[in-house]
């Protein structure tokens, strides 16, 4: 009576053959895209890295040709030339008894350069770079895998 | 045969399998060993890190309303990659016809990177824009043509510390050793007190060869940019008249500070000698025999009756005198056994106290010295700051201690020679930080200070005035301003501004010299602020060894007057008049 019950269930032999066969195609095909996407990933981080190295050559040199146009603008409006620039323009030194002073409503002055805001608790102390460009494809899975274990035994910390 | 279980097979398989055995235990000990793991950590840091060194850029320095006084420009280092160089002769030529480079210092140059087998010679530096444009075009042409003669000259830029307003600030701002290009360091004025500041922290960045390793960004470790409290047109305005009254006056070296009263701040600061910081090897010959880089806080003097200002201020604080006290000039005192006269030796009969400041009369505050008392009166002093450094953000600031009572230099007679500002000495920086709280009508000692505000890394930090005591009263300070804008009027001083209501002090202040003070030299000050019911200005002139005049109220005075008409126009300060209608203060 077993054997008979036996033979019931057992599958056909193609069935079994098709079935070992789809197990290995979708083994393949799971190794294929995580191969890609590593590929992929590891493809964007090296390009990134590059263009990190370039830009940093880049930074410095631009600021150094801020710099150098500060200085020139510097050159250019010093003292000394707008005074010349200003006599050329037929400008002279007003004279204490012709100068008429009037109020202009809602101007306070000339005021002082402000270069940049005061400093507010906004600050950033240091360029933050998310763990997930720094970790390879294993650690960000063992990871995530090591929290969604923790978190699902109440253990996280 | 039996069996044998030590047959030769097993015994020769057990040496070789110890052999083995110590084999990897011998590549495991190696593999292990602190050596192989530093060799390892070399290598590792040779092949898989390049050291970047990141340019740190030297912070800028500008006036209060951002106007530029100290920077950085492009410059080019011209060097040679010998590994590339085909003919060295014709670098050294084009080098010299170009930039004007010794031709046989070039050659040299190439000659000890060949023999020393490097691959890069540093040829020349500081190379402007233009010059190393010019370079790069001869370069090209002579690649255009088929020939590579120059082939190998590279150019590299670096920045260079400028200062646009050539000599302007100069002795405020102090100078940048930039030719030292390992080295650099401010020196004197503001790059050397904040040296630390402006310079920023070198940086090597250490960045992996390796591009999938991504990094953060090296940090800016640029240097702060700082804000002065200086006014780039009075400083101009201010150099231009101290050079005019040192011309007119013959004086041996002209000084004029201007501070807002209210909050210390210098708004200029202008002394002679002063020279090119783009050219500061020059410093040796415009500054000889340790000539101070900037007299008004480098230099200290007896300041002569501007200290008046002072004695009078304690007197009236302590109410020792009130300005209605009278005192009858007979022309001459004695005090600790020496006798004291007045300027001109000549006695002035009854005198109120305005009336003994107005005449500026010795022999009157060496009375009003004595009615303070000793100790009230060194008390006082010290109040003011007089003896201590007033710690002003400039490098170079001197001090002559100020003997007290019980001192071995120090004798009864002081507290009369001390009262009219002589036997003492002290800086101009000295004397106007003081006198702030005579001349802004509350009494407070404000701090002199020329950074207004610091910016770092995308923040600006301002530096907010300070009071560093309270030496005497609002009350007072208001009387003796009275008392001072009453005695220059009724004296009809040539310090006096047409429009302007001011108070000031003259001084005329003799130089001690081997033996006993020197005849026929002076120092001649002058002390006035004002508006008086809303100052503004508090201006310290000081001429060393006037040669028109020895009098300060003559070469002194007029200068404060027109010091302070070109301040007022310079800052749209109405007149007095027609502030009141136009304000209504």
């Amino acid at each position: 009576m077993n054997a008979k019950i036996m033979q019931a269930y057992k599958q056909a032999p193609w069935r079994v053959q098709l079935q070992h066969l789809f197990y290995i195609v979708l083994a393949i095909v799971m190794i294929l895209v995580v191969a890609a996407l590593y590929l992929n990933i590891s493809a964007q981080a090296a390009t990134a890295g590059l263009d990190f190295q370039g830009y940093e050559w880049q930074r410095q040199d631009l600021e150094r040709q801020i710099a150098n146009n500060i200085a020139i603008l510097g050159q250019i409006t010093s003292e000394e030339n707008m005074v010349a620039r200003a006599k050329a323009l037929g400008y002279t030194p007003i004279a204490m008894d012709k100068a008429v002073y009037v109020v202009v409503p809602g101007y306070t002055g000339r005021q002082p350069a402000i270069f940049a805001p005061a400093p507010s608790s906004d600050m950033l102390a240091d360029p933050i770079i998310k763990p997930s460009y720094t970790q390879s494809l294993w650690e960000w899975l063992f990871q995530g895998v090591l929290i969604w274990t923790n978190g699902a035994g109440g253990t996280a910390q | 045969m039996k069996n044998n279980p030590f047959s030769r097979f097993s015994l020769l398989g057990v040496i070789f399998s110890l052999l083995g055995a110590l084999l990897l235990l011998q590549l495991f000990r190696i593999q292990t060993s602190a050596a192989t793991n530093k060799v390892m950590q070399e290598n590792d840091l040779k092949n898989t890190v390049i050291d970047l060194p990141i340019e740190t850029k030297r912070g800028d320095i500008t006036d209060r309303w951002g106007n530029l006084l100290a920077g950085s420009k492009t410059v080019y280092e011209i060097g040679i990659d010998l590994r590339n160089m085909v003919k060295k002769e014709s670098v050294a030529s084009a080098l010299a016809t170009i930039t004007g480079a010794d031709y046989n210092e070039t050659l040299s140059r190439i000659n000890y990177g060949l023999d020393n087998n490097l691959t890069y010679v540093r040829l020349t530096d500081f190379i402007d824009l233009t010059k190393e444009a010019e370079i790069i075009k001869v370069q090209k042409s002579f690649q255009a043509d088929g020939s590579n003669v120059l082939s190998g000259l590279m150019a590299t830029p670096h920045l260079q510390r400028t200062y646009p307003e050539n000599t302007l600030a100069s002795n405020i701002l102090g100078f940048y050793s930039y030719l030292d290009t390992e080295a650099g360091h401010g020196y004197f004025g503001i790059e050397e007190k904040y040296n630390e500041y402006l310079a920023g922290a070198k940086q090597i960045y250490r960045y992996a060869r390796d591009p999938y390793q991504i990094q953060s960004l090296p940090q800016d470790t640029s240097g702060a940019d700082l804000v002065l409290t200086i006014d780039r047109e009075m400083q101009a305005a201010m150099e231009r008249l101290a050079d005019k009254a040192l011309k007119d006056t013959k004086s041996q070296t002209a000084t004029i500070i201007v501070a807002d009263p209210n909050t210390g701040e210098i708004l200029a600061m202008a002394t002679t000698p002063h020279f090119n910081p783009n050219e500061y090897w020059t410093y040796g010959t415009t500054f000889p025999d340790s000539l101070a880089f900037n007299r008004a806080i480098g230099a200290t003097y007896e300041p002569g009756s501007v200290f008046k200002v002072l004695t009078m201020a304690a007197a009236l604080d302590s109410g020792a005198v009130t300005p209605e006290t009278t005192f009858n000039d007979t022309g001459s005192i004695v005090i600790g056994g020496i006798r004291i006269y007045n300027w001109d030796r000549a006695a002035y009969g009854l005198q109120t106290m305005t009336g003994c400041l107005q005449n500026s009369l010795n022999v009157c505050l060496t009375w009003v010295g004595e009615q303070l008392g000793t100790t009230r009166f060194y008390d006082y002093l010290k109040a003011f700051g007089i003896g201590h450094r007033t710690n002003i953000d400039l490098e170079g600031e001197a001090n002559w201690p100020l003997s007290l009572p019980g001192d071995p230099n120090w004798y009864t007679v002081n507290l009369g020679t001390n009262s009219f500002g002589q036997g003492l000495a002290v800086t101009p920086i000295q004397m106007i930080q003081a006198i702030t709280a005579v001349a802004n009508g509350q009494g407070k000692m404000m701090a002199t200070h020329l950074l207004k505000a610091m910016v770092d890394k995308g923040h600006q930090y301002d530096n907010p005035p300070q009071v560093v005591g309270n030496p005497i009263t609002a009350q007072t300070a208001k009387t003796e301003t009275e008392m001072l804008a009453t005695s220059l009027e009724k004296e009809a001083s040539s310090a006096l501004v047409p429009g302007y209501r001011v108070a000031g002090k003259t001084g005329t202040g003799e130089i001690p010299g081997p033996n006993g003070y020197v005849s026929g030299v002076t120092n001649a000050s002058f002390v006035g602020w004002g508006p008086v019911d809303d100052p503004r200005f508090l201006i310290y002139i000081w001429l060393e060894k006037p040669a028109t005049s020895i009098w300060g109220s003559v070469v002194a005075a007029p200068i404060f007057s027109e010091a302070f008409q070109t301040l007022a126009t310079l800052s749209n300060l109405p007149p007095d008049a027609a502030r009141l209608q136009l304000y209504g203060k």
